[in-house]
């Protein structure tokens, strides 16, 4: 186990490298960052944007650019002016020594940065995701067991529906509602946007249009997947045989089917949960909400790269630490799979 | 002797029911479509929308869509404005209109784009094995871990510079150069599951004995690939390439509910939305692209499933 754990790592650690390679450059282009600095209200003279653009190695080829990212300049001497007369040590220590760099606009790490904005963003997935794999879980095995009854029939369409839903007009129409008709008239209306004045009763209360939202549009893609999945294993002879045995129509679902119908879910959840953690750029849009889908469209905004790598690295990280994890839940759901 | 034969020759010959009559898969699968309430559904959904975006174009001139007056912004929907006008007195009406056009024809042009690019790479893959396929197969894994709205958000800026790629005027109509842009970054962006499921198609089909005669008279690779791999793929590419359309619409949507899609002039549901964001009391002006943009898919959606469960042989009922 140890062993195969220690093999897929190794296998990932190419892609992550290549991967980094691909995003730098495609990041690097995105734009001048020094842009930013043209609507600041002290404008920088010319030389010394060109000094800002030495001191970050902007100046530098792409590639070079790359190698500080990685490994750190600080073993490297800067020459700030230009012309020898001012040279001082670079300060980057490089991601591998776990330095996201620094942020080209608000001049704090990194890495400082994401941890502003991931707890914001945690409030709002966690809860959002927990609920909807709950609620995913109790409807799609009642309406697999009830195949073809008017309940499953109206679970399947009012599914198919949200599934088709933009998840804008469903948080639009919940503002609507809630929100702004509410106030009209004089009916106690939900906050429309941000996280509230502190108190954690004002932030579940903020909290909980972007969650209705978030779960209406996940769990109808869950009890989908669930059902068919749950279908599939109750068709199964196992299945007949524990039935012949006797055994309660609660205990063959549970013990029986679920179990192995777990199986694929597994893996779906496996695919889905580092994906949280990039936030739901448009949710967290409409409801001002400062999360991480925020934090990168601002930092897109503004071509700041160092923000937007660490996004986008920690999420290709996550993604594979989540696919080992998967594989090694696989072996406690299913005792006949070992690496 | 000659009773048995006369007796024999008189019994009813079974008669194979209208569907069975279809000796090639392609009718039987229709068939099955055609029975499938849901698949009806969706397309009789489908055929309003088109119908809607069509029959709009030919009773409202392209102009009404931009031209803009500012004494009449905001107004709620009435008799000469159905749908109301937007902050700077556009029509809603014509812009739903126009917009739509615009929003069908990205969906459709990325999942062209999508579908050449995946099938592509799963034949290249799963026909080459070895060294190419890896390749090719990490190359679709590096691009699923990365959220497609993130990789969809960079390309476009990279490719979208305005002094490089200009507006263009067509059937004396403007559009925006983001039009095109957006449907290759689309396209460009969502090839990877098309690629995987042709490829597992294509290393199923590969193994089969008629592959192999194919190869003993002398076909060569291209032959094969488009006589016996192709076809055995058309039926999973037909089925994703429906579900892809309302998935590149709704991401369409999202770049431009975020300001970052198509740009003006050229009106698309997206953008008509992520301009109505900052007035979510006025219900009328994101109401009818966003109830546009869900018709589309819930019409793809019910359309796409029921041609899965039509092409699907294990599902006969």
């Amino acid at each position: 186990m140890t062993q195969y754990i220690l093999r897929r790592i190794l296998q990932a650690l190419p892609l992550l490298f290549i991967l980094s390679f691909v995003l730098f450059a495609f990041t690097n282009a995105l734009g001048d960052p020094l842009a930013v600095f043209a609507e600041s209200r002290q404008r920088p003279t010319a030389s010394q944007r060109e000094e800002i653009r030495r001191r970050m190695g902007l100046d530098r080829p792409m590639f070079e650019q790359y190698v500080t990212w990685m490994v750190g300049n600080d073993w490297q001497m800067i020459d700030v002016n230009g012309d020898g007369s001012n040279i001082q040590p670079g300060t980057r220590r490089g991601v591998l020594r776990g330095d996201l760099g620094v942020s080209f606009v608000t001049r704090k790490p990194a890495w400082t940065r994401i941890e502003e904005r991931l707890p914001a963003t945690l409030t709002l997935m966690i809860p959002s995701y927990t609920i909807t794999l709950v609620l995913a879980l109790a409807i799609g095995v009642y309406s697999a067991t009830r195949q073809y009854t008017l309940v499953d029939n109206i679970i399947t369409g009012a599914s198919f529906f949200f599934y088709s839903m933009p998840i804008f007009f469903i948080a639009l129409m919940t503002i609507y509602i809630f929100g702004v008709q509410f106030s009209r008239w004089d009916l106690p209306a939900l906050p429309i946007g941000g996280t509230g004045n502190g108190t954690t009763i004002d932030l579940i209360v903020h909290m909980l249009m972007p969650v209705f939202c978030l779960v209406a549009i996940q769990l109808a893609g869950y009890v989908r997947f669930i059902r068919s999945s749950m279908l599939e294993v109750l068709g199964q002879d196992y299945v007949r045989t524990a039935h012949s045995k006797g055994l309660s129509e609660s205990n063959v679902v549970r013990k029986h089917a679920l179990k192995n119908a777990a199986l694929p879910l597994i893996t779906l959840i496996g695919l889905d949960l580092p994906f949280l953690l990039a936030g739901a750029v448009v949710t967290e849009r409409i409801f001002a909400w400062p999360g991480m889908g925020r934090l990168f469209i601002e930092s897109f905004e503004r071509a700041d790269v160092p923000v937007m790598m660490a996004i986008l690295m920690l999420l290709c990280v996550m993604v594979v630490v989540f696919q080992i994890l998967t594989d090694v839940v696989y072996t406690w759901f299913d005792p006949r799979i070992r690496y | 002797m000659a009773t048995v034969k006369n007796v024999q020759a008189a019994q009813p010959v079974p008669k194979l029911q209208n569907y069975e009559k279809g000796t090639s898969n392609l009718s039987r699968s229709l068939a099955r479509l055609r029975r499938h309430r849901m698949a009806l559904v969706g397309a009789a959904l489908l055929v309003f929308v088109f119908g809607f975006v069509i029959v709009g174009s030919i009773l409202i001139p392209v102009r009404a869509s931009i031209y803009n007056e500012p004494a009449r912004a905001l107004q709620y929907p009435s008799g000469d404005l159905p749908f109301g006008t937007d902050v700077i007195g556009r029509d809603l009406l014509a812009r739903t209109v126009y917009g739509g056009q615009v929003s069908l024809f990205v969906g459709v042009m990325a999942v062209i784009v999508q579908m050449i690019v995946g099938t592509l790479i799963g034949l290249i893959g799963g026909y080459m094995g070895g060294t190419v396929d890896s390749l090719l197969m990490r190359l679709a894994e590096a691009m699923l871990s990365i959220p497609q709205l993130f990789l969809a958000l960079i390309a476009l800026r990279i490719f979208s510079d305005p002094t490089q790629f200009p507006d263009f005027t067509l059937f004396g109509r403007t559009y925006s150069s983001t039009m095109i842009v957006i449907v290759f970054v689309i396209g460009l962006t969502s090839w990877m599951r098309v690629a995987r499921i042709v490829r597992s198609v294509v290393l199923s089909v590969k193994e089969q004995e008629y592959i192999t005669s194919a190869r003993s008279i002398g076909a060569g690779n291209l032959r094969i690939i488009f006589r016996h791999v192709l076809p055995n793929c058309l039926a999973p590419i037909i089925v994703s390439a429906t579900l892809g359309v309302a998935s590149a619409i709704l991401l369409e949507a999202y770049l431009g509910f975020l300001g970052l899609g198509v740009r003006a002039p050229t009106p698309t549901w997206g953008n008509i939305m992520g301009e109505a964001n900052s007035y979510i009391g006025l219900w009328y002006y994101w109401f009818f692209p966003a109830l546009f943009i869900m018709l589309t898919t819930l019409g793809i959606n019910f359309l796409g499933d029921g041609l899965r469960d039509a092409f699907d042989p294990r599902s006969l009922r």
